[in-house]
């Protein structure tokens, strides 16, 4: 080893690029992964959309072609009939565009009816005050809660808009609170009061109905299923007809997504596993090398009591070290590289804090060990091998 | 008799096997200070080889201390090997890259004895053997007779029950190879039994007994006189 330094460093240079490309790889992994999942959770996909449709099938005297729409009823029918399965159904109402004003300045905003879910639908953080709350959905409640933009623009700063008043449809409105979010704005009041504003009969564009103790595709289809014969039982259609009220399960393509991912991050493992191998099997020659080399020295531990387990462990324990210092090398530089990446990217669409967790190091590192382990196994049996007497006579 | 070979046999295979040992008989008895001398070719060092316990014989017994070695294990050896027997080479053999008192520590290291520990016994052979000052010099900075003292340090440390030295004298100059003589009569008055492979009449001569041998069998005794 000491005799060929350069040989050393070539074969270190390979593992420590293999590992560097496995670091790299995972860390735009991780980021891709974490942009999606800022997105996603299964807490936040155990959830069924309805939307409108047209029926397919005839059924009951009714011909197909019949225009079906969720509404009103279908919100506290679901989760009266359905208590094991689900747990709470919300929709939302946009109304029209109206003026909003306050005492200094005025926007132009559709206001949208939401159940207190949509706070956690949609990642809302509260900076003042509070989200919509259920006794403003009981009592129609004229209040709201704003974007701190509008809140801004409509009171000077957003820390003073909470218990204000607001004009709005011809209404005073008392502001209970104001939202942060990167890019949604809206300005939020009770669905009750929304539907109530809006004057129309009870129907709504979509259900969102939140769905209990999910953990399968088999539970995700079950509680489908229970939902969509609850509803044809409702609106009088055949609950075989899926085109009657279009159901989007949230969770099925969530377990595909999930599934998608856990393949990308299979994919890139193994790819880096690969690029390792070539500065592994460098690493297992320049062993096979060194074992060589030492020929007589092992002969001399040998004579002198050595056990041929003891000479494995010294070659394995050697190319063990070898593997994880270069190793150690390439996880640095990557880590230092996908830092630096991190800060120029920041947050994007495509990725998300691309860094590398601890979890991973250490997965890198045992990598590293079994690979070293694996590298110097083949030289070590090979030394084990060398008979005491010849290995004395080499020189 | 703490070495005792009944006819022993070793044949090398091959296209013409090579009988070299043809019914060695041989007794060595506690604290002697023998020399076994033969031409090349006479079969001296596949005996000292088997008395090592460095390589296997066909037939026959030996008995070293009272044990059979026939048949054993590479891990009985290499244990039978470590605490019985006290290697000296013609080259050394010295580790290159570990000090003095590493290379006469190593055999312990094999015992599992802990690093402080065995520095200390390490300490105590080259003591003995009057190196101290070069403890920690590599053995590319000592000089050939520095470095058999520290090869002997290094087979007396695990107090075995012989040493057995394979031309110890043959890459030192006379007066190096009387020092290391003396080493070795200093030895065997304390208690140590000695084989002393060689080719050397000189080296013969500082022994007590010397036993010939020629084309693989013992050659009658004739008694020498001690000088």
């Amino acid at each position: 080893m000491r005799n060929n330094k350069l040989r050393t460093f070539l074969t270190g240079f390979a593992v420590a690029w293999g590992i560097f490309m496995l670091i790299i790889l995972l860390g735009m992994a991780r980021g891709v992964t974490n942009s999606f999942n800022s997105n996603r959770s299964s807490e936040r996909s155990s959830r069924l959309n309805v939307y409108q449709g047209v029926t397919t099938e005839p059924f009951r005297g009714y011909k197909e072609g019949r225009m079906v729409q969720p509404n009103m009823d279908d919100i506290s029918n679901l989760q009266h009939d359905l208590p094991g399965i689900v747990e709470d159904v919300a929709s939302y109402k946009y109304l029209p565009s109206t003026t909003i004003s306050s005492s200094k300045d005025y926007v132009s905003a559709s206001p949208q009816g939401v159940f207190p879910a949509e706070k956690e639908m949609y990642d809302l953080t509260i900076s003042h005050g509070r989200f919509i709350n259920d006794a403003d959905i009981r009592y129609n409640r004229k209040v709201m809660v704003l974007g701190k933009e509008n809140a801004k623009l409509l009171f000077g700063s957003e820390d003073k808009a909470v218990g204000q008043r607001l004009s709005a449809m011809g209404l005073s409105w008392l502001v209970v609170g104001v939202h942060e979010h990167r890019w949604i704005t809206d300005i939020y009041i009770p669905f009750t009061t929304a539907m109530s504003l809006a004057g129309t009969d009870g129907k709504v564009s979509n259900l969102q109905v939140k769905l209990k103790g999910l953990s399968t595709q088999e539970d995700a289809d079950r509680a489908e299923t229970a939902v969509r014969e609850n509803l044809a039982k409702a609106h009088t259609y055949s609950p075989d007809d899926k085109n009657a009220l279009h159901i989007y399960n949230r969770f099925s393509s969530y377990l595909k997504e999930s599934t998608a991912f856990n393949i990308l991050n299979m994919s890139v493992w193994i790819i880096g596993i690969f690029t390792l191998l070539s500065g592994i099997v460098g690493v297992s020659n320049i062993m096979f090398v060194s074992v060589r080399e030492r020929t007589h020295e092992i002969g001399i531990r040998r004579a002198i009591g050595a056990k041929p387990s003891n000479i494995l462990t010294q070659i394995v324990t050697e190319s063990v070290a070898i593997t994880t210092m270069f190793g150690y090398i390439g996880i640095v530089l990557g880590m230092a590289v996908m830092q630096i990446a991190s800060n120029i990217i920041g947050e994007n669409d495509v990725m998300k804090n691309p860094t590398i967790s601890l979890s991973i190091a250490i997965e890198v590192t045992i990598v590293l060990i079994i690979a070293g382990a694996l590298a110097g196994l083949f030289p070590a049996i090979k030394a084990t091998k060398v008979k005491p007497v010849e290995a004395l006579r080499d020189e | 008799m703490i070495i005792t070979l009944k006819d022993v046999n070793k044949t090398y295979p091959g296209a013409v096997p090579l009988h070299v040992l043809k019914g060695i008989n041989l007794d060595i008895e506690r604290g002697e200070l023998v020399s076994i001398m033969g031409a090349s070719g006479s079969g001296k060092s596949t005996l000292l080889n088997i008395l090592g316990i460095l390589d296997t014989y066909d037939t026959g017994d030996y008995r070293l201390d009272g044990v059979l070695i026939k048949n054993l294990s590479e891990n009985r050896a290499a244990e039978l090997r470590n605490r019985m027997i006290g290697f000296v080479f013609q080259s050394f053999n010295l580790i290159s890259y570990k000090n003095a008192v590493e290379n006469v520590a190593l055999p312990l290291f094999y015992q599992g004895v802990s690093r402080r520990k065995r520095n200390i016994l390490a300490m105590e052979q080259l003591e003995r053997m009057g190196l101290a000052d070069r403890a920690h010099h590599l053995p590319g900075e000592l000089s050939g007779g520095q470095k058999q003292r520290v090869a002997i340090a290094r087979s007396l440390i695990t107090k075995p029950s012989i040493i057995l030295a394979d031309e110890p004298t043959g890459a030192l100059d006379s007066k190096t190879s009387k020092d290391v003589m003396q080493v070795f009569r200093q030895l065997n008055s304390d208690g140590m039994t000695i084989v002393i492979v060689t080719h050397d009449p000189n080296v013969g001569e500082a022994t007590d007994r010397v036993i010939r041998i020629a084309d693989g069998i013992i050659q009658p005794t004739t008694p020498t006189i001690n000088v």
